[in-house]
């Protein structure tokens, strides 16, 4: 389902709704003036709320820092997931962070695999 | 014969009347039928500050922006109730650890509610009367948008065993 802004209000955002590995998956992407949010819920919350974001200079190769703020520390795919999205969105031109959000079922790859896929299929970088 | 049955059963549950008319809760549970993520901006001019919010309704907690003029993310913030002494507990999630605007807005917010909220504001430091007009418009369309129930006020939940 796609959503559309009235162009007064300065946020945008999108929202989806699909089903990975039979667990229905609620996506929201919203653009601020300087972060993206993406809230991916299978649990009815937000869940594990992490933070990324593009460090380097200009002139060098850039990296990225991936960390979790809130909730589960101990589920690599998670930060996984973060870092494909934070080099996605470096790639697409922008040097803003990203909170992600991941309220998941279940914490398998391809369950990260996917929701990276459809997070980036509606994305608003 | 089974109607003479039935009418004693019949005053035997007259008996437990009450026992779940407690008074209004104030959850949502149940609320509505519909589980996907409900999304509400809206914008409030004011005479020289405009008031951005943004409210996010998931099944089990409520995501709020506020934004003061701008569109920038500003700090972020947890809060619920706990238990067993059903105080409300409040974090600091992403910036706010030396300027808690918004962190009283998040605590106020599940007190007068009881849902879990998480509240992103970017409301400039030492402006209580900007954090108080914000939350004062965020609650007025909470409740319009049915996202708290009124609790009845000074009635104390207890039980009817009493």
């Amino acid at each position: 389902m796609y959503s559309s802004q009235p162009t007064r209000f300065p946020v945008t955002h999108k929202s989806v709704s699909l089903d990975i590995k039979g667990n229905k998956t609620d996506i929201v992407i919203c653009k601020y003036d300087d972060k993206f949010l993406v809230i991916v819920t299978q649990i009815g919350c937000m869940g594990t709320i992490l933070h990324a974001r593009k460090e380097g200079s200009v002139s060098t190769e850039p990296t990225f820092s991936v960390s979790v703020i809130f909730g589960k520390r101990d589920e690599p795919w998670l930060l996984a997931c973060g870092r494909q999205l934070i080099e996605h969105i470096s790639c697409s031109g922008s040097s803003r962070p990203l909170v992600l959000s991941l309220g998941l079922k279940d914490h398998s790859p391809e369950t990260l695999k996917e929701l990276t896929v459809a997070v980036i299929e509606n994305c608003l970088w | 014969m089974a109607s003479k049955e039935l009418d004693t059963s019949f005053s035997e549950l007259l008996v437990t009347e009450g026992s779940d008319s407690v008074g209004q809760s104030n959850k949502l549970e149940g609320q509505g039928s519909n589980d996907d993520a409900q999304i509400t901006c809206f914008t409030e001019d004011l005479h020289d500050v405009t008031f951005h919010f943004q409210i996010i309704k998931l099944t089990k907690q409520i995501y709020v922006w506020i934004g003061c003029n701008t569109a920038k993310f500003g700090h972020l913030y947890a809060a619920a109730i706990t238990r067993p002494n059903k105080t409300v507990a409040v974090t600091p999630v992403l910036g706010g650890t030396s300027d808690n605007t918004g962190s009283g807005i998040a605590r106020r917010l599940v007190l007068k509610t009881g849902l879990n909220i998480i509240v992103a504001c970017n409301i400039p430091k030492d402006s209580p009367t900007l954090e108080v007009t914000a939350e004062r418009k965020l609650f007025e369309k909470l409740k319009s948008l049915g996202y708290i129930k009124p609790r009845p006020e000074g009635l104390p939940v207890r039980s009817a065993h009493n």
